[in-house]
């Protein structure tokens, strides 16, 4: 078993908050879906925490689902 | 065994305007109800909802840092479900309070500290439909008399018309009736024959 595996608290880590909409705006398209990885240039994990944050903006209606 | 926990509360503005201190006893008392230790509670802003939710266009937002029994999730879910001042909420788990999140929270524990009144709502733009100027309305009144009299005029001639065509086909068709059956008769003998 990986050591990633069990370390959630490295994944919180990443810096991403779902409180920082203007960051959050800039990996959105013009018709609000999430930027590609080939767009943001992120890694693998940085993009997971980017989608978890722009989904927990939109829950709190923060950010809009759509444009 | 408990976890440090983050709330985000999306309150309703009609509750807020009532009193901050009393909407965020709402969300305080239901987590000490279910035995949480709430270590703070602020107001974090006030704005402009994304989509509207329950009919409201704004809202205000209420972060507080508290920790929770394992167990104690469920029912804290139901509760805050339940309750009518709170439109949406995000518990997520987190391992260290900010560093300025108790300096925030005592500030708004001063007396000094005003929370400002929450804008009125967004209410959308009641829709005034243009009145016609005078003189499209007059050149609309004279175009629908024309409309009308060429309207009377074509009904005149479709009247007309049929009228006049009619009485030769409907002679024609007594005629051929009345020699029809002799006809067919006729036909019927010959084959036979």
């Amino acid at each position: 078993m990986s050591a990633n595996k069990n370390e959630p608290n490295r994944r919180r880590e990443s810096g991403i908050d779902y409180k920082d909409v203007d960051y959050l705006s800039r990996f959105i398209g013009p018709q609000g879906q999430i930027l590609s990885r080939r767009r943001s240039g992120f890694t693998a994990q940085r993009q997971k925490d980017l989608k978890q944050a722009i989904k927990r903006a939109r829950h709190l209606a923060l950010m809009s689902f759509v444009g | 065994m408990t976890n440090l926990y983050e709330g985000m509360f999306v309150l309703d503005n009609k509750v807020v305007r009532q009193g901050w201190k009393a909407a965020k006893g709402t969300v305080t008392d239901i987590l000490t109800k279910h035995a949480a230790n709430t270590i703070t509670a602020r107001r974090w802003d006030e704005r402009r909802l994304s989509y509207s939710i329950k009919g409201r266009g704004r809202a205000t937002y209420l972060i507080a840092y508290f920790e929770l029994p394992k167990d104690a999730g469920p029912g804290l879910n139901r509760s805050l479900e339940l309750n009518e001042s709170v439109l949406r909420y995000l518990i997520t788990r987190v391992d260290a309070i900010p560093a300025t999140e108790a300096e925030l929270a005592s500030r708004e524990e001063s007396d000094d500290f005003v929370v400002p009144a929450p804008p009125v709502e967004d209410a959308p733009a009641p829709v005034v439909e243009p009145e016609p100027e005078p003189e499209q309305a007059a050149s609309t009144e004279d175009s629908e008399a024309a409309d009308a009299a060429a309207g009377d005029s074509e009904t005149e001639t479709k009247t007309g018309e049929p009228s006049g065509t009619l009485e030769p086909v409907a002679a024609a068709t007594v005629a051929e009736a009345s020699t029809e059956p002799a006809s067919s008769d006729e036909t019927k003998t010959d084959e036979g024959a």
